[in-house]
């Protein structure tokens, strides 16, 4: 399914309803086990937290990661499979008698990402958690669009001019 | 429509490999002309209604162009170095090509563009040429071009253009909050901006409707069919002939020859990988600066063994990449760039090669917003700040509809030793050897792109922006590249060039390429009038000399 003007033209009813409905947002995942997607999700809710916004959980970025790779992205599972194994290792390092990534402390959280942020896990895992918070719903991320108005833009099929505030006040000639 | 259906055996009048920019130009003229004409397109053919908005798709699954994961190419800077494999080229892969996905800049190139090797002399470490043909016996082709496809624009603007024989046939797009700070900032450095010509209609125009300034132009395709794109504007009408079969999905190996050195048909895979070969009376190759010559070196034969139309071991050689850097900036209110075309105003104050300045080359600037919401997200902030956590993303709320760039498009010198070749090792999906591309910049391009680079930021300042920065990834040497240019160039001396001045092969009568490939300096980036214009050109000596029994 892709959004075509035609299709948003045709569906004017609740483009949010139509799409909430296809996201998974409970039941099975496609690829992850639960213990493993719970500490994937508490990476990604650290890059973009829920905070006094939306962030990666309430967006159901994991479910977005999740998807990638069952599918398009399957040729990244070892980088995840052998990445989460090293900050694994690491979090054990820095804190020990911990259990889990998801366990920590939030200050904790962020120690372990500021110590394994050039990784290529890292790094991979920045991508999916942006891609899930801000690509299209229909991958199971960016919740009722949540990503979208976080970022300022309306998510219309169509503008007409003025578009913003400075060709809006050369239209009225304002500017000196 | 009423496509027409042609049987394999029977030879055809034209093969045409590649249905991109100049591809979809060559169907229609020469089906139009009487000509039948099977069009064989590596990607699908889609229609309107199937482009969407989606960024994942689009820019980070290669949807609309050649997949890294299929279609993998390697990359070296000299031959000196292992190639690894490295995306270093990306192209439309589709019915319409890259005239689907681009970002619809439409710049004639200048008078001058066609003669720098007889104004400025030789280039030390590149092999700078004339064109074998001018601006003035290209213009009819660029005005056809521009009439034919549908562009806006406002002739006569650009104080730096070569003169034209006809204005823009619609008006130009609405000027956006990035253009009215472009225009004033220009201005008051003294400089000359212009309202940009771009491939998308600003009414109606032939049958298509006008764009609704929905923001998703560059790397997607429009479903209103408003960019003019050979899909949108051309192919209809060749297919309508009844004498023009477009088969997508249709991935060429090999162009065969006979024992007189004359093509004789196109081996291709068909979308379930089975072999099928097509007869032809000629072939036309389209299929861009990267692919024209990589299908060439595969067609080797005995006659051939180089490779087709290299008896010179030219095919591949001088190849040019999209140089420029890019410049960023953040406005105290809200410019909402997200939204209508990417680029409205440009300046080609600085396009011309101008020896004072101790190097080659110049360039143009314009003024534009290119990211997507998870792109900016990614890579649109300075690297400076945090790149993720709850800084980051304030920053990146507080910015994405603040923001504009200032993009430079510079030249890129032809040096022999940057080439496309075939990779030894590494294979496509179909089992055939991957492109590998050797190139490295010439020391002029760095200084050009960097000459340039301190004039956007001038522009920057000038507009009065609150911060702004250049990304560190662009004014290093060029890796990658989306303008295919110059790997089969044309030229009057069949020992430098590949083909001649109608784009005719120097070693095969029936045989024509028609794309970037042919392109014998890059202008000031932006390549695509200058390709199509060539098209158009090509294709009225084909159809005359065919019908003279000439080909």
């Amino acid at each position: 399914m892709s959004i075509s003007r035609r299709e948003w033209i045709l569906a004017t009813a609740c483009w949010s309803e139509v799409l909430r409905g296809q996201s998974p947002t409970s039941g099975q995942f496609a690829y992850f086990d639960r213990a493993t997607a719970g500490e994937i999700e508490a990476i990604a809710a650290q890059i973009i937290p829920d905070d006094d916004t939306p962030g990666a959980k309430q967006a159901g970025v994991i479910w977005f990661i999740d998807r990638a790779l069952a599918g398009y992205d399957q040729d990244k599972r070892d980088l995840y499979r052998h990445g989460l194994a090293a900050a694994q290792a690491k979090r054990a390092e820095l804190f020990p008698g911990s259990t889990s990534i998801a366990g920590l402390s939030a200050a904790q959280q962020i120690a372990l990402l500021k110590a394994i942020e050039n990784t290529e896990f890292f790094q991979q895992v920045r991508i999916h958690t942006v891609l899930g918070f801000l690509g299209h719903p229909k991958y199971g991320g960016n919740r009722d669009m949540v990503g979208w108005k976080f970022i300022g833009v309306e998510h219309k099929m169509q503008y007409q001019p003025p578009f913003g505030y400075y060709d809006a006040e050369a239209a009225r000639g304002d500017h000196k | 429509m009423n496509s027409a259906q042609f049987p394999h055996t029977d030879p055809v009048d034209f093969i045409v490999i590649g249905c991109g920019a100049a591809g979809g130009v060559m169907a229609k003229e020469l089906a139009v002309s009487g000509f039948r004409v099977v069009v064989l397109e590596q990607g699908p053919w889609h229609h309107e209604k199937d482009f969407g908005h989606d960024e994942v798709a689009v820019m980070f699954r290669s949807a609309l162009t050649n997949d890294p994961k299929t279609q993998p190419n390697t990359f070296r800077k000299t031959s000196a170095e292992p190639a690894k494999r490295q995306q270093a080229v990306e192209y439309g892969r589709m019915v319409g090509g890259g005239s689907v996905h681009f970002t619809s800049n439409y710049w004639r190139f200048h008078p001058d563009d066609f003669r720098e090797r007889s104004t400025l002399g030789p280039i030390a470490g590149a092999d700078l040429r004339d064109w074998p043909i001018t601006y003035d016996e290209l213009e009819p082709y660029y005005t056809k071009a521009e009439w034919d496809l549908g562009i806006s624009g406002l002739g006569g603007s650009n104080p730096f253009d070569g003169p034209r024989s006809k204005p823009y046939p619609l008006p130009p797009m609405p000027v956006k909050s990035s253009g009215v700070l472009f225009e004033r900032a220009a201005k008051k450095l003294g400089w000359h901006p212009f309202p940009a010509p771009v491939a998308v209609i600003s009414q109606p125009y032939r049958g298509r409707p006008a764009c609704v300034h929905c923001g998703f132009c560059e790397s997607f395709g429009c479903e209103m069919g408003a960019k003019s794109s050979t899909l949108a504007a051309l192919i209809p009408t060749a297919v309508d002939t009844g004498r023009c079969e477009v088969r997508p999905d249709s991935y060429v190996r090999k162009i065969e020859t006979d024992k007189n050195g004359r093509v004789t048909g196109a081996i291709y895979f068909d979308r379930n990988k089975r072999e099928v070969f097509q007869r032809t009376k000629a072939v036309v190759v389209c299929s861009n600066g990267a692919e024209t010559p990589r299908l060439l070196l595969m067609s080797k034969s005995n006659r051939f063994p180089q490779g087709l139309a290299n008896s010179n071991g030219n095919v591949g050689k001088y190849l040019m990449f999209d140089n420029g850097a890019f410049a960023t900036g953040v406005f105290e209110h809200p410019l909402n760039e997200y939204k209508s075309i990417v680029v409205t105003r440009v300046l080609h104050d600085f396009y011309r090669s101008d020896p004072k300045r101790g190097f080659y080359g110049g360039g143009g600037i314009d003024g534009r917003f290119d990211s997507y919401p998870a792109g900016f997200a990614l890579d649109g902030l300075p690297k400076d700040m945090p790149q993720w956590g709850s800084e980051w993303k304030r920053a990146v709320a507080g910015s994405y509809t603040h923001m504009m760039g200032v993009l430079g498009h510079t030249s890129c010198l032809a040096v022999e030793q940057n080439n496309i070749s075939l990779d030894d090792t590494v294979k496509d999906s179909w089992g055939m050897p991957a492109l590998r591309v050797t190139f490295k910049n010439h020391p002029d391009d760095m200084k050009a792109m960097l000459f340039i680079l301190e004039r956007q930021k001038e522009i920057l300042a000038a507009a009065g922006a609150k911060k702004f920065w250049v990304d560190p990834s662009t004014n290093v040497e060029t890796t990658y590249s989306r303008h295919l240019m110059g790997s089969c160039r044309m030229g009057d001396d069949p020992r430098s060039s590949v083909v001649n001045r109608w784009n005719r092969a120097h070693d095969v009568p029936n045989l024509f390429l028609v794309d970037g490939s042919s392109l014998v300096t890059s202008g000031r980036q932006q390549p695509t009038e200058t390709i199509q214009a060539l098209a158009y050109r090509a294709a009225d000596h084909i159809q005359q000399a065919a019908k003279r029994g000439e080909i």
